[in-house]
């Protein structure tokens, strides 16, 4: 068989590779939600724990992992052997952009040129080197690059939320509007196929996203940039790709000039995504090849072969050349990073954010950091709608790290989804009972709204609602005079500060929807002892 | 007594008819043919067991409102052959059973039965809770026992509320649930619970689960907005759920400690009456519950519900 042909084969088989593993992620991503029975299960985390740099990052930062992420060996070994066939055949985010790259390439006319290597495909290996100063330091913002918790986010926060609204708000104008000819309904034909998106397509509720749309327009960015270079954020920006990269400097199976001399017609260099250079003989750089074998393929004059070599044998052109006065910036440019994140008075526990509210189980703040992938699964799970990615709430160090924004949605009494779905327990996977003794802060009666306080009415609604027994919300009867002089009685709500633990069920009910009457914000929080203005309880009380 | 649908008049004409046709030859007037208005059955044998005892509880809620519908003149009083039969129990807490704050499961399902042995076409159950119906349906048990039982559980769709002209005192116009307004009849069957604001949840605060919008508003006037809603509605049977009651903590307890057995059904046309025995039995005087009044004066029933044709059946 000649080389082009098995090229052939091996080419189909990496596209249906990409294509089941991207179908993968998706149905993972799907499949994380609350369950009438059971949880979701460890595997919905499968891509996170297959992925060394969150293995890396989060041992550097926190120095400990889940055992599950120990799955990443798995990743490092292939990349031993075969190179970065993570970033070719495996990595979601990695077959969008190729498939984006496709697109682009039989799209435009004319056809572009070969896009060969630059020396600013190094910049991927900067930032991974940054980044991991960062996080020896302890902060993790490894997640706001790592392709995984990229495109979970993207998807979470924006891709998912978008179809979902575009397809249920669509069928629901048209109910409303319920255009007809005589007899002869729209609606006929849009409402089974709404209730079948709805209870079979999509199942979950609709959600919405605080900052949703600017990760969304990140995500549409880094796929348009495959249009300007191919594989753009592969070959110059993936942290992930700079640490599989590396590990590729002496990977076995390597492409060779064979069994024919290369011809130097260049055709393998338009088909090559990557900049791994496979045009110039013996010039191969495998820290930038995929291991896609586009070249092979392209190659009429069976001159491109993969064979096995031992490891102990280097390639000529294999060093990744960063340079160490290179390196060394990027190193002292990740910890001027580091300080520079760590200047404002939150990021000391001088100040605490009263919307910072954390779900429950997150562990300390600068523990929670240390773990936190930014991946948004928890948000994705939250039954409540009631996570969100935070903007600059938790400061520039802890971006896209969720809290909960009560006047979206609660934290919900009887569940602790988020902790049992958390890739590297950034939030703790607690037992329900434990879960239900976490503070996550305190509400407060805005005694100017409040209608009994302010309006002279009836409410109550957050009292009714809350889920403790006794309530931490009560009341006191008060006897007041109206405008016209009758004598009203009303219940004037309280809340109990050794009771309330923040769930901020009372926010989400609250009439008053543009600032809710009662709030909650972070004190009191169990997490952090100084952030709490309350005395503890009595004990026994 | 009030006659809540011509159906049900046509009915009892037919059958007191009848009665007066025998009475020439001898046979007496049975005086159980005249339907009632109000059945109370209380189970004699499990009063005051533990409350967690979810088998037992079970066991007696299934053959109390099978007696009470029984004595009401049987379910097909009710329900036509083809009907489509929307049960609204209250589903609206993530709670267990034994919690008392959502209505007993098996209560439900045997409802459930006993419109479908009547000839229902379907019978659908759904509410509109306060928290996540995802967590509520199944954590109440209500979602398992109804589909057990045969009927149809419905998660009500946010995006499917339609508004009506409820043409009330405070409400004019409200969104509510179509599917449900547009079923053959609507069997309201609540829990009796501790509430704050009207002091008991019973049939009445019920029916605040058909609502779409920003309900929580009803509060600002709780009694005028039940007494609309009920209107609306036009209840024609109501079944209280009172195996179990909340005396304290309510709507939604979460202790045991708040919860107290009753092994008691009260089955009933009229919310009202059904109402003042609900709050009697959390301590209450009707006449001291806003909406039982409220209820009366709007002309929606009778608080002093032993003025009724009521039975009360006591099970051993």
């Amino acid at each position: 068989m000649t080389s082009k042909r098995l090229g052939k084969i091996v080419v189909w088989v990496r596209r249906v590779v990409q294509g089941l593993s991207l179908a993968l992620f998706f149905w993972l991503f799907w499949a994380a939600r609350f369950y009438d029975e059971g949880e979701p299960g460890r595997l919905i985390d499968l891509f996170f724990d297959l992925d060394p740099l969150v293995l890396a990052a989060t041992w550097l930062a926190a120095h400990a992992v889940p055992a599950a992420a120990l799955l990443a060996l798995i990743t490092l070994g292939l990349t031993l052997v075969f190179g970065r066939v993570f970033c070719g055949w495996v990595c979601p985010l990695g077959t969008i952009h190729h498939f984006a790259t496709w697109l682009g390439h039989v799209m435009r006319r004319p056809r572009p040129k070969p896009q060969p290597y630059s020396r600013w495909q190094n910049a991927k290996y900067y930032l991974l080197v940054g980044l991991l100063i960062m996080a020896l330091f302890g902060a993790h913002w490894i997640g706001v690059f790592d392709p995984i918790s990229l495109l979970y986010r993207a998807t979470a926060t924006a891709l998912y939320p978008a179809v979902q609204y575009a397809v249920e708000g669509g069928a629901t104008a048209v109910y409303q509007a319920d255009p007809h000819i005589g007899p002869l309904h729209l609606t006929a034909v849009t409402e089974p196929v709404y209730r079948f998106s709805r209870d079979h397509v999509f199942v979950t509720d609709r959600q919405v996203f605080t900052g949703g749309t600017l990760i969304g327009l990140l995500f549409a960015a880094i796929v348009v940039l495959n249009l300007y270079r191919r594989r753009f954020w592969c070959r110059y920006v993936c942290p992930l790709g700079g640490l599989l990269g590396w590990l590729s400097q002496r990977q076995m199976l390597r492409l060779v000039n064979a069994p024919n001399p290369c011809k130097e017609c260049g055709r393998c260099a338009i088909s090559c995504p990557a900049g791994a250079s496979p045009e110039q003989p013996g010039q191969w750089r495998p820290s930038e090849c995929f291991g896609c074998w586009n070249c092979v393929t392209s190659c009429d004059f069976d001159a491109l072969a993969f064979k096995f070599a031992s490891p102990f044998r280097a390639l000529s052109n294999a060093k990744v050349d960063l340079g160490k006065r290179a390196t060394l910036a990027a190193g002292a440019g990740g910890i001027a990073g580091l300080l520079l994140l760590r200047v404002g008075p939150q990021a000391q526990g001088r100040t605490y954010n009263p919307a910072l509210i954390r779900p429950p189980g997150a562990r300390e703040e600068r523990e929670f950091l240390k773990r936190c992938l930014q991946c948004g699964l928890c948000m994705k799970v939250c039954p409540t709608n009631g996570l969100h990615p935070t903007g600059l709430d938790a400061g520039l160090e802890g971006l896209w790290t969720p809290k909960l924004v009560p006047r979206i949605g609660y934290c919900e009494y009887n569940c602790n989804l988020c902790g049992q779905v958390c890739p590297t327990e950034a939030i703790e996977p607690l037992a329900i009972e434990k879960k239900q003794e976490v503070k996550i802060g305190l509400a407060t009666i805005d005694t100017t709204r409040c209608l009994p306080w302010a309006y002279g009415r009836e409410c109550i609604v957050c009292e009714e609602h809350c889920p403790l027994s006794p309530k931490a919300i009560y009341f006191q009867t008060k006897e007041i005079q109206n405008r016209d002089g009758a004598r009203v009685v009303v219940k004037q709500p309280y809340v109990d500060p050794d009771l309330c633990t923040g769930c901020g069920i009372c926010e989400a009910k609250c009439v008053f929807r543009d600032r809710p009457a009662i709030r909650v914000t972070s004190a009191n929080e169990t997490r952090h002892p100084d952030n709490q203005p309350i005395l503890p309880a009595l004990e026994g009380k | 007594m009030a006659w809540q649908s011509r159906r049900e008049f046509l009915k009892w004409t037919a059958a007191t008819g009848s009665t007066m046709a025998l009475a020439p030859l001898g046979i007496p007037a049975a005086e159980e043919t005249k339907p009632l208005d109000m059945v109370i059955v209380r189970h004699k044998a499990g009063q005051g067991g533990p409350v967690e005892d979810n088998a037992a509880v079970d066991q007696m809620a299934r053959v109390m409102v099978e007696k009470a519908i029984e004595a009401m003149g049987g379910m097909g009083r009710f329900v036509n052959k083809g009907d489509v039969v929307w049960i609204k129990p209250n589903i609206a807490w993530d709670r267990r059973p034994e919690q008392a704050a959502n209505t007993n499961p098996v209560l439900v399902a045997t409802l459930t039965k006993l419109c479908l042995g009547a000839g229902a076409k379907k019978v659908k159950v759904g509410d509109r809770p306060c928290n996540e119906a995802k967590k509520t349906y199944p954590r109440s048990g209500i979602e398992a026992a109804v589909r057990e039982a045969g009927g149809e559980i419905v998660y009500l769709d946010m995006n499917r509320f339609k508004d009506y002209e409820v043409g009330g005192k405070r409400l004019r116009k409200w969104p509510l649930y179509p599917e449900i307004i547009e079923s053959d009849l609507v069997i309201n069957v609540p829990i009796v619970k501790h509430h704050n604001i009207p002091q008991a949840t019973l049939c009445m605060k019920n029916y605040m689960g058909v609502a779409g919008g920003k309900r929580a508003q009803w509060h600002q006037d709780l009694a005028t907005c039940l007494a609309d809603i009920t209107a609306f509605m036009k209840p024609r049977l109501s079944v209280l759920d009172a195996t179990r009651i909340m005396t304290r903590n309510g709507p939604t307890g979460g202790s045991l400690a708040d919860v107290k057995r009753m092994d008691t059904v009260a089955a009933g046309t009229d919310v009202v009456a059904l109402d003042a025995f609900g709050a009697e039995l959390l301590g209450h005087k009707p006449e001291d519950i806003k909406t039982v009044t409220a209820g009366q004066q709007a002309g929606l029933g009778q608080m002093d519900y032993r003025k009724l044709a009521l039975r009360e059946i006591d099970v051993t």
